[in-house]
């Protein structure tokens, strides 16, 4: 990332899921893993031992995929995994046995998600059950998938 | 008066209904609480209850019954008093002190309820000629004289509960009158009652001061005068001549100091009062409780000012007196830690109200004991802080009295050319001596030892919520500084010596160290008590001399002081300038050892200490030693560094009278010196950003020093000539390490700071080269990235991502660079980027920390910029963000998120949309643009067509945020106060557009503004009032009925008009409401006569009903009927001669009130159980509507 001649055309073929960031560097509402978990960061702060003692970030965040709160203190000259995500729209065609159906870019279905648990899945059941066409928002981090977010479609 | 006719009932129903509220809560439903409740709520209202009353007093047993029954007097008193027989009141007054008198041991709380009872009769009937209430200062001086504890008790509390009723303080009982009633109560008591009660208890006082020994009952009446004495002295005297608007005010102020009127004058300014304090305090010292009222009633002595003194002599002697009796009383004794802050106030309360020809017309010999005094004390005062911040105390008595004390001396010597010259010189170097002493670690100074000589050291956790010392301590250093530049002989030389003595040790220690490592190269090994006994003795050292060379740069140019100045001329004589510039241009070298070391500039030579302090720090970092330092010290050397810059670098020899030849060699402008040390300066930023990046207190406090270096043009010429500069920019816009891994906020200022010195002076081709350096990368790497075929699939790389978001973060800090001579090309660059963001905010719709940092983009370049913008320029600015609110709104209607970050990420979207519609609204009320010369010759002549207004891109922003705005949002604290501002500010600013809104949106604003004013905070309630009148103006500007608009303010008539005469609200809305309520008067005067009617119809009782409708008479007599155009908006101190015949807003409300307090009406079935206990201070603000101009 930090060759400014950097190749962006290349696919994500064989990259690592996550990279490394220095503790201070990270921000509030971005990612981190905490305990091997990738999460969102909801608070950090930093504290010192005694008045001439380095700076110590702590971290709390929230697993992106089970809402598990996880928390973190270390030196802020460590480095942190910084998880790779990312997050795309597909359109809802079905829903079935609790797997939603949802068609690609290409044009090909896939149904191995979950509907989400909580509001949001039900959500998506009774919009569907009333026939409106949604996109359906899947958030993928170290392996994992799941749809964190719905709109209605405009288009 | 009615007869005691079923009685016994009445007190049967009150005695269970008492046992219901006193019982525990789960013994009792709420439903039978509120029952209760109500029982005596209505008891309290009946009509004339004194009979009913009378006969619970005598034959109840319930304490809680007598207090409702002693309260149910005092209010029925006061309500029915123009009906009552003044013969009645009296003998009803005489009832209640014998009754008391005769019952030792009723309950305290019933006690002091029948008491204020009495002095609410008292005051009620000070001012009614036909009855006599004097007579209960000549039964309390009986009550005195009998020489019985108890009943001298009793009196003591007769009379506080009367200063208390008089006193219009919040502990004035709430009984339904003017603040013009309480305000003339309170000037006649002040002139004569109030004498007699001091009278009395300073005969009390004198008696017992007299006496060898107290018993435990004596002493105890003794404090209780004592008490009282502390309450006479600390009166807020009412001046004479003070306006009803001003009343509250002067009211609501604390710390009152002594101001009497002239008929004090032979009472206080006997020498015999202040005398019997004197003793008194000597007498009861020891006991710390009483030595606390005893002192502050000197303190009070020692505030006395005002006309009290017929002229200055009066003033000499009563200070001379009072200065010589502080001695006595301190010389000789060992302080008690109670006496510690009565003592400092005495002091400080003298020091600021006498004036210095005053102080300095004291006897020689009394002013040299006094000031020798001071400093004996500070210094002590000062050790003893010390101590409890090793001990750790919670209460930090000694650390109180000092702080008192340095304020004081503050307030002295700023003003020493009163005083004979040089008289604070050698009190300055004690005080110093000691603050550095206290400061400094053993065998030099005394810093965490116990009072027994044994060092404590404990290392705490310390969060970044806790203020930095120099913060912390800020007062303390102010002082401290000043009296080191007083003394600057003494404490400049000083501070130079022990901080190089420091830093040489320091570098000593690191060396060791350091070797250590390379033989066993294991860093657990490392001592750090000796490392960081020295860093903390360097943090004060610096601190101490960073306040005294410089003062706090947050002016605009901030001055060498005066005394700094002088000294260094002083001493210019015999400095050799070229062993100075030496000295200063080799931090690397001990300054002792350079030759002739003590020929230089003394001024100079401290900045020299704290640069080899640098100096050790970055060469420790090169030796990779960055994990023994301390990011304290770090902090310390930087913040040193940017408040000596402000002041000292490139001196500007025009702003003094006379300047010292060595400063002015070493840092004027066009020297060597100064441009040696911005390069020094530079490369100090450079290495600390590389280096500290995790350190984000550090990393925040060098860059800060950059902007300094780069805000100013004359130093940002020196900087951009440096190569260090151009690297630092070329890195920085290359995303090479280590720079990219400091905090975003760092960048942000960063980024600032290098397009700050973009503007310094270059010729054409450099200039080009720098922005080809510093912005072109920036907007090309951005280009090259979006612009690819395939953006739409990298987008979600990782590496993308980051790319994106350091974009984002460089445009923040571009947006804050902007300044009045750099908009014109900083806004036409952003501009260019501000299309693209909105192309991203499609792109990463889905990614909300993204959309985030677009939306804040827009508000930084708003915030920032908006202001210098011409019309096409704004225009241009208004449609971006139109598009923005347009994409936003597309892609988040109807848009469902995961329940935990869901709401989260929205509450920050709403808040910064709001934050870009309010900046965009601000350019209503702040516009600079007039001055447009910045964009000479770009500002095409647009004239006509244009296109979109801050109107339409506000009132379609909160058409966005309207439907996404839920009930839950609106508890976030900060978004709800931002929402109301924001809608308050359209209907102020807009009251135009608000008719032409969709009938959704105006419905949803005018449930916002209801929902606002009824049930949110008092802040969010006034708001809303001030609102409603733009609104009704509107209403009245176009004169069409039944418009939806028109329709609405009819409802908020009533709202406006049952929160005002029937509801509890705050005082602090009075004047929002005020003027809401008169110009929706004006508005709808049938609905407005109607909702009297109906107000008055309800009420059965023909007397009440009378003095309501007299009362609403009143309200609109003067200005029938009442009219927009008369409307004030402002109190109209100015034209006393308009005003007095029209209503003024103000006076509207005030009259309604005033009859919403006379009258109980309507109040049965309204008033919030809670009435009884409304506090005064809520009552004071609604006075009858008489003489309203009398402060004019």
């Amino acid at each position: 990332m930090a060759d400014p001649d950097l190749d962006f055309t290349s696919g994500d073929a064989g990259a690592s899921v996550t990279y490394p960031m220095q503790c201070s560097a990270l921000r509030k509402n971005g990612f981190v893993v905490l305990k091997g978990r990738p999460c969102k960061i909801v608070e950090m702060s930093t504290s010192k031992t005694g008045k001439h003692g380095h700076a110590k970030v702590h971290m709390v965040g929230i697993d992106i995929f089970t809402n598990k709160k996880y928390e973190d203190i270390c030196p802020s000259t460590h480095n942190m995994d910084v998880p790779n995500t990312k997050r795309n729209d597909y359109q809802l065609v079905d829903i079935s046995e609790g797997f939603l159906s949802l068609m690609m870019d290409n044009g090909d279905v896939r149904e191995d998600l979950r509907v989400p648990d909580g509001d949001l899945g039900k959500e998506i059941e009774s919009k569907f059950a009333a026939g409106e066409e949604m996109l359906v928002t899947v958030l993928s981090a170290m392996g994992e998938e799941s749809a964190v977010a719905v709109k209605p479609m405009t288009k | 008066m009615m007869a005691a006719v079923g009685a016994p009932e009445v007190i049967s129903q009150l005695e269970s209904a008492a046992k219901v509220l006193m019982a525990p809560p789960s013994m009792v439903s709420t439903e039978q609480r509120q029952h209760a409740e109500h029982i005596f709520l209505s008891f309290r209202k009946s009509k004339s209850p004194f009979a009913v009353c009378k006969h619970i007093l005598e034959t109840s047993k319930v304490d809680y019954v007598l207090f409702q029954a002693a309260t149910a007097i005092m209010e029925a008193v006061v309500r029915e008093w123009i009906l009552l027989e003044k013969n009645s009141i009296e003998s009803l007054r005489t009832f209640l002190l014998t009754y008391v008198l005769q019952r030792p041991n009723l309950q305290k709380y019933v006690r002091e309820q029948i008491l204020l009872a009495v002095a609410v009769i008292v005051k009620r009937g000070s001012l009614d000629k036909s009855i006599n209430c004097k007579s209960i200062f000549h039964e309390v001086s009986q009550l005195i004289s009998s020489g019985n504890p108890t009943v001298q008790t009793l009196a003591c509390s007769i009379l506080t509960a009367l200063l208390s009723e008089f006193s219009s303080s919040s502990k004035t009982s709430n009984i339904g009158l003017s603040m013009e009633f309480h305000g003339s109560c309170k000037r006649i008591f002040q002139e004569d009652d109030l004498m007699q009660i001091f009278m009395l208890t300073m005969e009390v006082l004198q008696e017992f001061s007299r006496r060898e020994n107290l018993n435990a009952q004596m002493s105890c009446v003794f404090q209780r005068y004592l008490a009282l004495a502390n309450q006479v002295l600390s009166w807020n005297f009412l001046p004479p001549n003070l306006g009803r608007h001003y009343i509250a005010m002067f009211e609501a102020t604390q710390n009152v100091m002594l101001k009497p009127t002239d008929s004090w004058r032979e009472t206080l300014l006997d020498h015999r009062v202040m005398d019997l304090f004197f003793t008194v305090h000597r007498k009861i010292r020891e006991d710390s409780d009483m030595a606390q009222d005893s002192l502050q009633c000197l303190a009070q002595l020692a505030s006395m000012h005002g006309p009290i003194f017929p002229d200055e002599n009066a003033q000499v002697t009563y200070l001379a007196h009072l200065v010589e009796g502080l001695l006595n009383m301190i010389n000789g004794i060992e302080i008690e830690d109670s006496e510690a802050v009565g003592i400092s106030s005495i002091i400080s309360n003298l020091i600021s109200t006498f004036p210095r020809s005053v102080l300095t017309a004291l006897p020689n010999e009394l002013f040299a004991s006094f000031i020798n005094c001071l400093t004996l004390l500070t210094c002590s005062f000062g050790r003893s802080a010390a101590l409890e911040e090793v001990l750790d105390k919670d209460d930090m008595v000694y650390m109180e009295a000092y702080d008192k004390l340095l304020e004081s001396w503050l307030t002295l010597v700023q003003e020493d050319e009163h005083f004979p010259r040089g008289c604070f010189v050698q009190p300055a170097v004690q005080v110093f001596n000691s603050y550095i002493q206290c400061h400094l670690a053993a065998p030099d100074g005394t810093r965490n030892l116990t009072a027994n000589g044994v060092a404590s050291h404990e290392e705490e956790e310390i969060n970044e919520l806790q203020e930095d010392d120099r913060e912390l301590f800020s007062d303390q250093l102010a002082s401290i500084g000043m009296l080191g530049r007083i003394a600057a002989d003494h404490c400049i030389p000083l501070l130079t010596g022990l901080l190089e003595d420091r830093v040489t040790r320091l570098h000593g220690q690191l060396q060791r160290h350091q070797q250590h490592l390379m033989a066993t190269a294991d860093p657990g090994t490392v001592d750090r008590k000796v490392l960081d006994d020295l860093y903390e003795d360097i943090h004060w050292l610096i601190l101490v001399s960073g306040y005294l060379l410089a003062d706090d740069p947050q002016g605009e140019t901030p001055l060498i002081p005066s005394e700094v100045m002088e000294y260094s001329i002083k001493h210019s004589t015999e400095v050799d300038i070229n062993t100075t510039l030496q000295l200063l241009g080799s931090p690397g070298e001990k300054a002792t050892s350079i030759p002739g070391c003590n020929r230089t500039d003394s001024v100079i030579r401290l900045l020299s200490a704290v640069l080899r302090t640098s100096e050790v720090e970055s060469r420790a970092t090169r030796a990779s030693l960055t994990g023994l330092l301390s990011p304290q010290m770090g902090k310390d050397i930087v913040w040193f560094l940017r408040r000596w810059a402000k002041t000292y670098l490139l001196v500007d020899e025009k702003l003094y009278g006379q300047i010292s030849i060595p400063l002015s060699t070493a840092f004027g402008a066009d020297t060597e010196g100064a441009q040696w040390i911005v390069g020094y300066l530079l490369e100090k930023v450079i290495n600390n950003l590389s280096v500290w990046s995790s350190e984000p207190e550090l990393a925040n406090d060098t860059v800060e020093l950059l902007v300094t270096l780069v805000e100013k043009r004359e130093r940002a010429n020196i900087v951009v000539q440096c190569e260090n500069w151009w690297n630092l920019a070329k890195q920085f816009a290359s995303r090479s390490p280590p720079l990219h891994m400091l905090s975003s906020s760092v960048q942000r200022t960063l980024m600032k700071a290098l397009v700050l010195g973009g503007f310094a002076h270059m010729d054409s081709d450099t200039k080009q080269q720098y922005w080809a350096e510093v912005l072109h990368p920036l907007q090309q790497r951005f280009l090259n990235l979006i612009n690819q075929e395939n953006f739409a699939q990298i987008c979600q790389e990782e590496a993308v991502k980051q790319e994106i978001v350091a974009t984002l973060e460089a445009l923040c800090g571009i947006a804050e660079a902007t300044q009045i001579d750099n908009v014109a090309s900083l806004f036409s660059f952003l501009m260019d980027f501000l299309s693209s963001c909105i192309g991203l905010m499609e792109v990463y719709r889905n990614s909300p920390e993204t959309v985030n940092l677009i939306i804040e983009v827009f508000v930084e370049v708003a915030h920032k910029q908006i202001c210098y913008l011409g019309e096409t320029k704004s225009m241009k600015l208004y449609e971006m963000c139109l598009t923005l609110l347009q994409v936003y709104s597309k892609n988040n209607l109807g848009r469902k998120r995961l329940d935990v970050a869901g709401e989260e990420d929205q509450y920050q979207d709403l808040l910064l949309i709001m934050e870009l519609l309010t900046n965009l609204l601000s350019k209503e009320f702040i516009d600079f643009s007039d001055t447009d010369e910045v964009f000479r010759g770009q500002e095409q002549s647009s004239g006509a067509g244009r296109a979109v207004s801050a109107a339409d891109v506000v009132l379609y922003g909160v058409n966005i945020v309207l439907p996404l705005m839920s009930q839950d949002l609106l508890k976030f604290p900060s978004l709800c106060n931002q929402y109301y501002k924001l809608i308050t500010f359209i209907c102020e600013i807009f009251p135009e557009k608000i008719p032409q809104l969709p009938e959704e949106l105006f419905k949803s604003l005018m449930c916002s503004l209801e929902l606002g004013m009824t049930s949110m905070s008092s802040e969010i309630s006034q708001l809303c009032l001030e609102a409603l009148s733009p609104l009704a103006e509107q209403c009245a500007k176009t004169q069409e009925k039944d418009t939806p608009l028109f329709i609405a303010t009819r409802h908020f008539l009533k709202l406006v008009f049952d929160m005002l005469v029937l509801q509890k609200h705050n005082t602090e809305m009075t004047v929002a409401a005020g003027e809401a309520l008169y110009t929706l008067v004006c508005l709808h005067q049938a609905e407005y006569s109607e909702l009297v009617e109906t107000l008055l119809s309800n009420q059965r009782d023909a007397v009440i009903y009378q003095r309501l409708a007299d009362a609403f008479n009143n309200l609109t007599a003067s200005s029938t009927p009442p009219t927009m155009d008369r409307k004030q908006k402002q109190l109209p101190l100015s034209t006393p001669s308009t005003t007095q015949r029209s209503l003024s807003p103000c006076q509207t409300m005030e009259m309604l009130s005033a009859a919403q307090a006379e009258t109980p009406m309507g109040l049965q079935t309204r008033m919030p159980p809670e009435r009884g206990e409304r506090p005064a201070k809520a009552e004071r603000g609604r006075p009858v509507g008489h003489d309203h101009l009398s402060l004019i």
